[in-house]
């Protein structure tokens, strides 16, 4: 019996999962317990198995694409069963995500001999998914055998379908005749499918050699990781909408430097960082329109602030969340942003220490930049860049001086903040850091 | 001064193809050398000792004719006129290349080089005499390498390097070999085919230990069964001592005696006099020359290529690293630097090696698939008299690609240029076994072991069963 793969629901807020790869390919042996792809959320990668045993006769969402969570991803049955017809492609709104397709129960799907129906009733519903693809089963093997990718071709059958004359006039088009591969190349890009129109041609009398077929494999375009499509999303939205601008000022930390110096060698653990997030917490109380947050139409005054850090992990960037740092001591801001970093680091963060933030402070000060600007991170207002401490010449009393400074950058959303605020809140933050007396006073250790 | 465009120094196998090829480029070439040009490949190495190989295998043959039905009654060994015949040989290949370089406008300059700057070099006769100096564009340091004879060893005559050695009138009745590599084991052969009661002592736990087992296997087996070579590895030779009646070595507790001490655990490079620091380069913990795959050093009008940059000491590299650095200087396209490099052991029984061992594949992690043909199963090795041995090919167990190959037995040395060819033609295992190979031939064994890849070798039972590791 003809069997649906549904994409499973792996958390109870994820919406949509994107398939990274499959490890079964069509006419595959599937095995109940066998990993049949791979797929990712916005927060975790998994394996998904088979609950049947079969041949894997059809897959529906190809790798790369994101679909919601109970789709249909391909069906498992006897080869030779007929597939259930399953819904034409369409584009449907991005809304769609929220009425979540279901499969069909498994009973009303005819077993053995019976054709499918050509308009099923229990017709499968299927995810987005490009314009099909039709080709004529003589040009798919013509294109198979001539080692190229058959979707590049344009069709001048019914409906755009590829058929064998079309592939024929595009090997010519394309020189692909001349192409000359070495018998191993030859097998490694079959075995890979490999597109050989286009591979770099190092070998003698211009071969192409196993050498470039792995260039190629090594260069094959791999979808983006749920964590760079979140970042892509949420950054591009922000730019496109939040109207930026910024202001940049140079705050003199030799002093502090050198009291924080003192301060770990009595053994306190604060790190010039944590003076600069009590600093910005303070300044944000301030200042509450800093720490509000927009939808675009109407703005919220957040009488909390919930300090965002973004902290790089590998491959991305993610922004844990220090909840109600209004309340905490500078003591207890440093344990909070030291665990979370750790926990962002080893990708342990749960789903609510990542949201809500309603500021975020973007810290470069360990890679050596004397200045750079950030994105504000929606629904945000504004977010500070801090760079790097750097010995400077400076003029102090009249006099030219080294000293340790840095600057800090406040990127602005220009909708809720204007010039005139965000100048006056980033001085009061350099005053603030600058204010020596008053953190040997605030400070206890 | 005299400007060259292309200054080599060291007149071998990597030098002297340097030179001719920048020359056929139309360069100005000029060669300094200061001892015999051929270099230690043609004077005191693979020509010579290949001479004498000859001689002794065909002595050996003859002493064990009577499995052919031959009766030859009883040989002798004429050492002396062995000599002689190989430094005919050598004289006579000596005067074919210095030909090739005059007939090629290559100036020769004999003696020392020595680095004055990053473009000027100072020749120093032999001999002695004030010395010469020139402007080269670009320099090919190719000055090869030399025996390392440890500390431990007494300089007396009767401990002798493979140089030395050559220049033997006589053999010894009983030769004790220290070191079990390439050398050594050729030596080991040589002399024990002569007669000679040969030790070999090797402080690893096998003699050519980069080889893989199955094919060292098949050579101890053969030196100590047939050819009574006594040898002992896992142990190093202490206590060394020479006299006029001979040497001494405690090895695992026992000592043992020779009338010679031919000492092979290796070769350091050369670099003595070049003066490399003049030319801004320094060499490397163990001497070497760094280079990159076209020979190019760190300094950009200064090339190394050879046994002096610690690549596989090969005659057939020198000369494949020197063309390509010589086409590089001469800014002639691109070359590209050939990584499939065959190595000969000219052993009894012959063995020959190129790409990838099976045992070098395990600790890669690569998944291989191994076909293995044995020379009793093929009608020429038997009609010859010579059925010890196999040839094996390792494959990539996806696509099938020929990876690497290795032959121990009959003309193994010169079977192994069919796989070389193979493995850089990337051709795949059923090529190789749909390829007719004529019979009866010893090459066969190439095809009938690509069949035994996928286990379908038409003249080898049906268990064996593919290996795929």
């Amino acid at each position: 019996m003809v069997q649906p793969i549904v994409m499973p629901k792996p958390g109870q807020m994820t919406e949509t999962c994107t398939i990274l790869r499959w490890l079964k390919q069509e006419g595959d042996p599937v095995k109940k317990g066998d990993v049949l792809f791979e797929i990712e959320t916005d927060k975790a990668a998994m394996e998904v198995e088979s609950f049947y045993d079969g041949t894997l006769l059809k897959v529906v969402v190809k790798e790369g694409a994101t679909v919601p969570v109970a789709s249909v991803c391909g069906f498992i049955g006897s080869p030779g069963e007929p597939i259930p017809a399953v819904a034409p492609p369409s584009a449907p709104p991005p809304a769609a995500a929220t009425s979540v397709p279901r499969p069909p129960a498994p009973a009303g799907v005819a077993a053995g001999s019976a054709p499918a129906p050509v308009t099923a009733p229990e017709a499968v519903p299927v995810p987005p998914v490009p314009p099909v693809f039709r080709i004529s089963p003589r040009a798919r093997r013509l294109a198979r055998e001539s080692l190229i990718d058959a979707e590049k071709i344009r069709g001048s059958g019914p409906s755009g379908r590829v058929v064998e004359r079309d592939v024929r006039a595009y090997l010519d088009a394309k020189g692909h005749a001349k192409i000359r591969l070495t018998p191993a190349a030859r097998a490694l890009a079959a075995r890979e499918s490999i597109d050989i129109l286009g591979l770099e041609a190092t070998g003698d009398e211009g071969r192409v050699r196993v050498e470039d077929v792995e260039r190629a494999i090594a260069e094959r375009p791999k979808p983006m990781s749920r964590m760079r499509q979140v970042i892509a999303e949420r950054l591009s939205r922000s730019v496109t909408t939040a109207p930026h601008f910024y202001v940049t000022t140079t705050v003199d930390m030799t002093d502090l430097a050198a009291w924080r110096g003192e301060l770990k060698r009595a053994g306190a653990p604060f790190t010039v960082t944590d003076f600069i997030l009590k600093a910005v917490v303070q300044c944000l109380i301030e200042f509450p329109l800093l720490n509000s947050t927009t939808d675009g139409r109407s703005v919220k005054w957040n009488s909390r602030v919930h300090l965002g850090l973004a902290v790089s992990v590998d491959a991305g960037l993610v922004v844990p969340v220090i909840r109600n740092a209004q309340d905490l001591s500078i003591s207890a801001l440093h344990d909070r942003a030291a665990a979370l970093a750790a926990k962002a680091r080893d990708g342990k963060l749960a789903p609510d220490e990542m949201t809500g933030s309603t500021f975020t402070v973007s810290n470069m000060g360990m890679l050596g930049v004397e200045q750079f600007t950030a994105i504000i991170n929606p629904p945000e207002a504004a977010i500070l860049a801090v760079a790097s401490i750097l010995p400077q010449a400076v003029v102090k009393d009249g006099q030219i001086v080294a000293r340790q400074v840095m600057k800090m950058t406040l990127s602005s959303d220009h909708r809720l903040i204007d010039g005139a605020l965000a100048a006056r809140f980033i001085n009061a933050l350099k005053a603030r850091i600058e204010d020596l007396e008053t953190w040997k006073r605030t400070t206890s250790w | 001064m005299e400007t060259y465009d292309i200054v080599v120094i060291g007149a071998g196998p990597g030098g002297y193809p340097a030179a001719i090829r920048a020359a056929q480029l139309g360069a100005k070439v000029a060669i300094i050398e200061r001892e015999a040009v051929g270099g230690t490949c043609l004077n005191w190495g693979c020509i010579p000792t290949k001479t004498l190989i000859a001689s002794a295998t065909l002595y050996h043959r003859m002493v064990n004719a009577e499995a052919l039905g031959i009766r030859a009654g009883a040989p002798a060994v004429d050492y002396a006129a062995m000599a002689k015949r190989k430094d005919e040989v050598v004289a006579k290949l000596r005067g074919g290349v210095e030909t090739l370089l005059k007939g090629n406008g290559v100036t020769v300059l004999r003696g020392t080089g020595a680095f004055r700057g990053r473009n000027r070099i100072a020749v120093t006769p032999d001999g002695g005499g004030d010395p010469v100096e020139i402007a080269a564009g670009k320099t090919i340091v190719a000055t090869g390498s030399t025996s390392v004879v440890p500390g431990f060893l007494p300089k007396h005559p009767r401990v002798v390097e493979s140089r030395a050695f050559l220049d033997l009138k006589s053999v010894p009745k009983r030769v004790l070999v220290l070191g079990g590599g390439v050398i050594g084991c050729e030596f080991a052969c040589l002399l024990a085919s002569l007669g000679v009661q040969v030790t070999v002592v090797e402080l690893l736990e096998d003699i050519l230990f980069m080889l893989d087992a199955d094919v060292r296997k098949i050579l101890r087996k053969q030196m100590e069964a047939v050819l009574g070579v006594r040898v002992m590895t896992g142990r190093p030779l202490e206590h060394v001592q020479a006299s006029d009646r001979g040497v001494t070595g405690l090895c695992g507790g026992e000592t043992l005696e020779a009338d010679l001490l031919l000492c092979a655990i290796g070769r350091r490079p050369v670099t003595d006099g070049l003066a490399l620091d003049r030319a801004g380069l320094a060499t490397s913990e163990k001497g070497f020359v760094r280079v990159d795959e076209a020979g190019r050093t760190d300094v950009a009008t200064v090339y190394a290529i050879g046994d002096v940059t610690g690549g596989p000491q090969l005659a057939h590299a020198a000369t494949s690293q020197g063309i390509v650095a010589a086409e590089d200087a001469c800014g002639h396209g691109r070359p590209r630097n050939e990584s499939v490099i065959p190595a000969c052991i000219f052993t009894s029984p012959e063995i020959g090696q190129v790409g990838l061992g099976e045992e070098e594949a395990a600790r890669l992690g690569r998944k291989i698939q191994v076909g293995r043909f044995p020379f009793q199963s093929l009608g020429k090795a038997l009609a010859s008299g010579e059925p010890e041995g196999f040839a094996k090919w390792v494959a990539d167990a996806e696509t099938g690609r020929l990876l690497g190959a290795a032959v121990v037995g009959p003309h193994a040395t010169d079977l192994i240029a069919e796989a070389t060819a193979a493995i850089r033609a990337e051709l795949t295992v059923r090529e190789i076994g749909r390829t007719v190979h004529a019979h009866p031939t010893l090459a066969e064994v190439w095809m009938e072991a690509a069949h035994a890849v996928h286990g379908e070798s038409i003249h080898a039972a049906p268990r064996k069963k593919v290996k795929a590791s």
